[in-house]
């Protein structure tokens, strides 16, 4: 590896103009993100404008910038309000709002952009040692590996749903089922769409994110007989975290990162199943599980750097083989072109300065962001201060405005309110959200890979044992399964001990 | 009413089941490759449902008295007035938005939102935070974002 073009791209990085867009970027994506809705693709898109008649290597940095920024921003919304801005950052409410009940929405808020500033220079390193050998290993993952990573994160996350297993298990097929109203891709038959031409392309996995999350909690909170109307005055505690936070964070950041990064390199497995495996990871080895979900430092941090992390692994297929991991990705990959940079294996060559300058702000980037969301903690916190029957009816405008983006149409509102209210029974009587949320998204890719392999292979056996890489997936699936089962045994003899 | 919600969820999920599992046996064939391709997942996806929500059924009875504070809540008259009314003034926006247009259907929604929770007697407010969000998240989405809005 040449230090002098890594040199040059910190140099070009730095100059005062790319330094701007950096900011401009950041700032921009941050907004965008704490929006419900708008995600780092709709970022991206609508800020595409201002790229063009800039320098490539300028746009790339902006672009890059808007990115991460949003993934940043999705999660503030997510610890102050329970309402993510996108599916990466549903993981941040597990903990991250009930850090903000128990009045340490400040620190929850600082430490999460650490973490997510450490899970993305890991990620960095990752990109500059691992970017080529990588992509081509993702190459190996066919329909079999595809179904089985899918299976094997949902299975994850069904054990999430500890003691309610079952109740897991059901909004899990709930989600599968959601999943295949629209146009089945392999044949073309229309299932579920009952005659509306809006519900061909399915149903829009933000939307019942939106509806679940804001609609369900506004309802929810407007249900307690504590509710008054006055503003509950909570404390935002301190803006920085403690030592003992740090101490119990650091571990849980720096085993998430990889995850989030090697998870961002398969096309599209996204930050939402890097978050939630993170999450579930965490839950499973952490010595504080019965924290989990009342407001764990562990349980905010790890998802927040794994979702650093998959946003910077993802880059790498776009940018070595011009295949798109995510929406927000292939977003970018349009803009590219559009302004004159070709991704594919000869980009590294060709352009080692455009990459090696990626790559250095990325680094700056989120720097930035971390200073940027700390600066920004106290004014954000002040949301928490705005009277309940103020910010509710504001929550309510914003989701329904960003349902309305996602389609432009108000077939979507009602698609909305329904998951609002269903939201709220799920809360209520204890059904588990996120193997709905996770099977609604993984579960039309989960499809067209079972269908591309049962094409490829004769039996559900042979897909099984497709190759080493579906082999280990497999025995994780079902050691995922049974590791309740597993920790249950265990707990038991340590007791007759 | 509380053991009536309980039943609820599982009860729905097996209705929902049965109907979806109706609407698989009637979707059309594909014309390209096999013809029964379409149904195979949503009828696996629909087993499971239909079996996880008979075992749900059973547990809910196992567990029906169990202690639950924000059951005993919802369970309540004026909880279900509350919801009622937040729930019609969203479906109201829903069928006036693309009709009046994004600007007049929310500044009446908002209106009608803060009126309620806050009561008449803090009209100020709500009129100047009704105009405010109103106009903010108007210009914002159409002039800043350039998302189009009807």
């Amino acid at each position: 590896m040449d230090v002098n073009i890594i040199l040059d791209g910190l140099w070009t990085a730095l100059q005062p103009a790319n330094l701007l867009w950096l900011l401009l970027g950041a700032v921009l994506g941050t907004i965008v993100g704490i929006l419900p809705g708008l995600g780092a693709a709709t970022g991206v898109a609508v800020l595409i404008p201002l790229t063009f008649g800039m320098e490539p290597v300028s746009a790339l940095i902006l672009m890059a910038a808007i990115y991460y920024g949003a993934l940043f921003g999705g999660s503030r919304s997510s610890i102050l309000i329970n309402t993510p801005g996108d599916g990466s950052s549903i993981a941040a409410t597990f903990d991250g709002y009930p850090m903000t009940k128990k009045g340490l929405a400040g620190q929850a808020m600082s430490i999460a952009a650490m973490a997510s500033l450490i899970g993305g220079v890991m990620a960095i390193f990752g990109f500059i040692f691992l970017a080529i050998p990588l992509a081509n290993f993702a190459l190996n993952f066919g329909p079999a590996e595809f179904l089985l990573l899918f299976l094997f994160a949902l299975s994850a996350v069904v054990t999430l749903s500890q003691g309610n297993i079952i109740k897991g298990f059901l909004t899990m097929f709930l989600g599968l089922g959601i999943s295949t109203i629209g146009v089945d891709l392999q044949s073309g038959v229309h299932r579920f769409t009952f005659g509306l031409p809006h519900l061909t392309d399915g149903i829009n996995f933000i939307v019942i994110i939106i509806g679940i999350y804001a609609i369900g909690e506004v309802l929810y909170n407007l249900l307690k007989p504590q509710y008054s109307g006055k503003s509950n005055g909570q404390d935002i505690g301190s803006k920085w975290f403690t030592k003992e936070q740090w101490k119990r964070s650091l571990a849980p950041i720096i085993r998430s990162g990889p995850i989030g990064f090697f998870l961002g390199v398969l096309p599209g497995s996204g930050g939402t199943i890097a978050s939630l495996l993170s999450y579930s990871t965490e839950k499973q080895i952490s010595k504080n599980k019965d924290e989990f979900g009342k407001g764990a430092v562990e349980g905010l941090v790890a998802p927040e750097s794994a979702n650093s992390a998959s946003a910077v692994g993802s880059l790498i297929p776009m940018l070595t083989m011009g295949i798109p991991g995510s929406g927000t990705t292939a977003v970018m990959l349009g803009a590219l072109v559009m302004i004159g940079i070709t991704p594919g294996p000869l980009l590294f060559e060709n352009s080692p300065d455009t990459i090696w300058t990626l790559i250095n702000s990325m680094f700056i980037g989120n720097i930035i962001l971390v200073i940027i969301n700390i600066l920004m903690v106290g004014m954000l916190v002040k949301i928490l201060k705005t009277p309940p029957n103020v910010l509710y009816p504001i929550v309510l405008i914003l989701s329904f405005l960003g349902a309305y983006t996602l389609g432009y149409s108000t077939i979507d509102f009602y698609i909305l309110i329904i998951a609002g209210v269903i939201g709220l029974l799920m809360r209520i009587l204890n059904y588990p959200v996120v193997p709905l949320i996770l099977a609604l998204i993984v579960g039309g890719d989960m499809e067209q890979n079972f269908q591309r392999a049962m094409i490829v292979y004769d039996s559900p056996m042979d897909i099984l044992f497709a190759s080493p890489i579906a082999i280990v997936l497999a025995l994780l699936t079902v050691l995922s399964l049974c590791y309740p089962l597993i920790a249950k045994v265990f707990k038991r003899r340590k007791a007759v001990k | 009413m509380q053991v009536a919600i309980r039943y609820a969820m599982p009860v729905m999920f097996i209705i929902g089941s049965v109907i979806y599992g109706t609407m698989i046996i009637q979707l059309d064939p594909a014309t390209l490759g096999n013809p029964d391709g379409p149904k195979f997942f949503p009828l696996f996806v629909c087993a499971g449902l239909l079996v996880f929500s008979i075992a749900d059924l059973v547990n809910v009875r196992k567990q029906i008295y169990a202690k639950n504070k924000d059951l005993e809540l919802i369970a309540q008259l004026k909880s279900f007035k509350l919801i009622a009314i937040i729930i019609g003034i969203c479906v109201i926006y829903t069928l006036i938005f693309e009709h009046v247009g994004y600007l007049i259907a929310t500044i009446l929604f908002m209106g009608a939102l803060m009126f309620y929770l806050n009561g008449m007697k803090k009209w100020l407010l709500n009129v100047v935070v009704t105009l405010v969000v109103s106009v903010s998240t108007w210009y914002g989405f159409t002039e800043l974002l350039q998302i189009s809005l009807p």
